[in-house]
C-alpha cells in the first residue's frame, strides 16, 4: 500500500501537496480565459475530489453522484430563496441535505455490494431525477429553478466580501476548495482513510479484522455527499440558475469521468479531470454539439491504456525524470542506461 | 372504470414483455461474462432506430424485425471482439466503464445519424387494428406484442435449458475455468453470448419502436428500468427476470392512469420496498 501511494518529488507528503494545490489555484484564472470558466474547474474538482473518496479510496463506484450534486443546487437555492438564508448557510444546507441524501441511498445501496451497488445506484440517480421532475413546483421541474441569488459575506449588515464580482467569486471558491482538499487529505491520511483503503484491498478481510465495514462506507458515502452537495450549490450560485441537468445520470457520469480521468485515488487527479473535461466540454460544445462521443472514447482509452489517469501519467514521467537526474548527481556514468 | 384498468393491466403486460427482454439479455450476460453491460440500453435504442432505417428502406416490418436484431447482435460481437476482450482480466469496476464509453458513443452517434429528435415507426398494417369485444377494445399490435415477447422468451429458455449452446452458459455461469478446461473455447462462448444478450435488447427495441418511437435519450432510461427489473427479481435468474419485468410493467401502467407525472417514480419506489423487505431480490441467491 504504501508503494502504490509514494510519489516523486515528495509530493506524497501533506505540505507539498497543498503548495501544489495552491499553485494551481492561483495559475487557473491566469491561463484561463474567464475567471467563470476556472470556478466551474474548481466546483467539478470538487464533485469529482468526493467521487474519488468513494470510487479511489473505498472502492465504490458510484452512479448517484448527481443527486446529491443536484440536491445540494436545489437545497441551497431554495433556502437563500424562500429563507433568504445567506451565503455560508445555504452551504452548510447544502452538505446537510448532501449527506442527508446520500444516508439515505447509502443505507438502501450499501445493503448490497459489488455489481448490485452500482446498479442501485444508477436506479436512485434515475429515481431522484423523476422526483426532481415530479415535484415542479420546488424545482421548477423542466425549467428548472430560476433567478437563484449569489449572497456577499456580510456580518451585521455589513458587506466582508462581494461575490458579485466573477474573480470575487472565484477567489472564494478556491479558498473553499483549499480547504475541503486539505480536509479530505486530512481524512483519507487517518485511521478512518486506512480502514477505507483497506475496504478497498478487500472487504471481507476488512470484515473479518472487526471493522463494521458498512458504517465504514455509509460514512464514506455521507462525506462524498456532503462535499458533492457543497459543489452543486456553488454551480447554481455560479450560474443563479439550477437547471434538472444537474440531477440527472449524465451528471453522475461526467463526475465519474473527471475523476478517472483525473486518476482515481489521487485527489490532485480529481482537479486535473474536472479541469480537463471542463475546459475540452467548453471548447468542444461550441464546435461540436455531439462532443459526449469523444467523452466517451476518451473514457475507453483511458480505462484501456492509462488506469492512473492524468496524474498517474505525469506522476510516471516526474519519476522517471527525477530518476535520471539523481543518476546524474550521483553516477553519471549510469545515466545513458537508465535512459 | 374496469375495462379502464383491464386495458392498463394488458399495457403493463407488453411492457413488462419487453422490459423482461431487456433484463434477461443483461442476466445472461451478467452470469457468464460477470460484469454489467452499461451499454445495453443504448443498443435498445439502436435496435429502435435501425427498426426505423429498415422499415424505410424495404417498408417491411416483418423484415425490420428480423435485420435490426441481427445487426445489433453483429455489432455487440464486434464490439467485444475489439474491445471488451482485452479487458476481461480488469476488475468489474473498468469493464462497467468500458461499457458506459461504449453507451456515451452509441447515442452520440445515432443522434449524429438520425437527428436529435426522435422518428416515429409506423404500426404494421397487419396490425392496425382493434379488437372488439363487447365494451373492450385493444389494438392488435399490443396482444402480438405480448405473444411475439412470450415467443421469444420461450424459445431462449429452450436454448438455454435444451441445447449444447445452453448448458456451455449455464455452465459457464457457474465457473467458467472449469468449462473451459474441459475443453470448450470459452472466448468465443463469451462473444456468442455477449451478441445474444444485446440482441435480445434490440429485439426489445424494434418491438417498442411502434409504441414509442426511436428516443435519442431513451437508452438510460431503459438502462435504468433493466437494473430496476434485475434488482428486483435478482440477478442471474431467469424467472425472476420475467416477474421483475412484468411487475414493473404493470406498476408503470397501472400508476399511468392514477398519477401519471409519478409513473416512471412508482418503479423505482417498488424498487426500494423491494430491497428493504428482501436485500437480494425476490429470488435471488444470496
Amino acid at each position: 500500500m504504501s508503494n502504490k501511494t509514494a510519489l516523486p518529488m515528495g509530493l506524497g507528503r501533506t505540505p507539498a501537496l497543498l503548495l501544489l494545490v495552491l499553485a494551481s489555484l492561483v495559475a487557473l484564472p491566469l491561463i484561463l480565459p474567464s475567471a467563470t470558466l476556472a470556478t466551474e474547474i474548481l466546483i467539478f474538482a470538487l464533485a469529482a475530489l468526493a467521487c474519488n473518496l468513494l470510487l479511489g479510496y473505498t472502492g465504490l463506484l458510484s452512479f448517484g453522484q448527481g443527486i446529491f450534486f443536484g440536491v445540494g443546487a436545489y437545497g441551497a437555492a431554495l433556502l437563500m430563496i424562500h429563507l433568504k438564508w445567506g451565503m455560508l448557510g445555504a452551504l452548510f444546507g447544502a452538505a446537510v441535505f448532501g449527506a442527508f441524501l446520500a444516508l439515505l441511498v447509502g443505507a438502501l445501496a450499501i445493503r448490497r455490494t459489488g455489481i448490485y451497488f452500482v446498479m442501485l445506484t444508477l436506479a436512485f440517480s434515475q429515481m431522484a431525477y423523476f422526483l426532481a421532475y415530479t415535484l415542479s413546483g420546488w424545482t421548477g421541474g423542466d425549467n428548472g429553478l430560476l433567478d437563484v441569488p449569489r449572497p456577499n459575506i456580510e456580518i451585521a449588515g455589513h458587506v466582508l466580501v462581494d461575490l458579485a464580482d466573477p474573480r470575487h467569486f472565484y477567489v472564494f471558491v478556491a479558498v473553499l476548495f483549499l480547504l475541503i482538499f486539505a480536509g479530505a487529505l486530512r481524512v483519507i491520511r487517518s485511521p478512518f482513510g486506512s480502514t477505507l483503503l483497506a475496504i478497498r484491498e478487500n472487504e471481507t478481510r476488512a470484515a473479518a479484522i472487526g471493522y463494521d465495514t458498512r458504517h465504514f462506507k455509509i460514512l464514506v458515502f455521507m462525506l462524498s455527499g456532503a462535499i458533492t452537495g457543497i459543489a452543486g450549490a456553488l454551480y447554481a450560485m455560479l450560474l443563479h440558475f439550477a437547471p434538472l441537468s444537474n440531477i440527472d445520470l449524465m451528471m453522475s457520469e461526467n463526475i465519474l469521468i473527471m475523476t478517472i480521468v483525473g486518476g482515481t485515488g489521487s485527489l490532485f487527479g480529481s482537479l486535473l479531470g474536472a479541469g480537463a473535461i471542463v475546459v475540452l466540454g467548453d471548447v468542444l460544445s461550441e464546435l461540436w454539439p455531439r462532443w459526449l462521443m469523444l467523452l466517451g472514447a476518451i473514457l475507453i482509452l483511458v480505462v484501456v491504456f492509462m488506469r492512473g489517469g492524468l496524474w498517474g501519467g505525469l506522476a510516471a514521467l516526474g519519476k522517471r525524470l527525477l530518476a535520471s537526474r539523481t543518476a546524474d548527481d550521483k553516477a553519471p556514468a549510469k545515466t545513458k542506461e537508465t535512459l | 372504470m374496469l375495462d379502464l384498468y383491464l386495458f392498463q393491466l394488458l399495457n403493463g403486460l407488453g411492457l413488462g414483455m419487453i422490459y423482461f427482454l431487456i433484463a434477461v439479455g443483461l442476466t445472461i450476460i451478467f452470469g457468464l461474462l460477470n460484469f454489467v453491460n452499461f451499454a445495453h440500453g443504448a443498443f435498445f435504442l439502436l435496435g429502435a432506430y435501425l427498426c426505423y432505417t429498415a422499415v424505410a428502406i424495404t417498408g417491411n416490418f416483418w423484415l425490420a424485425l428480423l435485420i435490426a436484431p441481427l445487426a445489433v447482435a453483429a455489432l455487440a460481437w464486434a464490439v467485444e471482439r475489439l474491445l471488451i476482450k482485452r479487458i476481461y482480466h480488469l476488475p468489474h469496476t473498468f469493464q462497467i466503464l468500458v461499457t458506459l464509453g461504449i453507451a456515451l458513443i452509441i447515442q452520440e452517434a445515432s443522434v449524429l445519424i438520425w437527428g436529435p429528435v426522435g422518428k416515429n415507426i409506423a404500426v404494421p398494417p397487419e396490425l392496425r387494428g382493434v379488437l372488439i369485444l363487447g365494451d373492450f377494445i385493444y389494438p392488435y399490435y399490443r396482444l402480438f406484442l405480448i405473444g411475439f415477447a412470450a415467443l421469444i422468451g420461450l424459445g431462449l429458455w429452450l436454448l438455454l435449458e435444451r441445447t449444447r449452446f445452453g448448458a456451455l452458459v449455464r455452465a459457464g455461469s457457474e465457473s467458467t475455468e472449469t468449462v473451459s478446461l474441459l475443453g470448450t473455447n470459452i472466448f468465443r462462448l463469451f462473444s456468442l453470448t455477449f451478441a445474444l444478450g444485446v440482441g435480445l435488447a434490440g429485439v426489445a427495441g424494434v418491438l417498442f419502436a411502434p409504441l414509442r418511437g426511436a428516443q435519442p435519450f431513451v437508452g438510460p432510461e431503459i438502462l435504468g428500468i433493466a437494473f430496476v427489473v434485475v434488482v428486483i427479481g435478482g440477478m442471474g435468474s431467469f424467472g425472476g427476470a420475467l416477474v421483475g419485468g412484468l411487475l414493473v410493467g404493470v406498476v408503470q401502467s397501472m400508476m399511468s392512469s392514477l398519477w401519471p407525472q409519478g409513473a416512471s417514480l412508482m418503479i423505482y419506489g417498488a424498487m426500494a420496498a423491494v430491497i428493504l423487505v428482501r436485500p437480494y431480490g425476490l429470488f435471488g441467491r444470496a
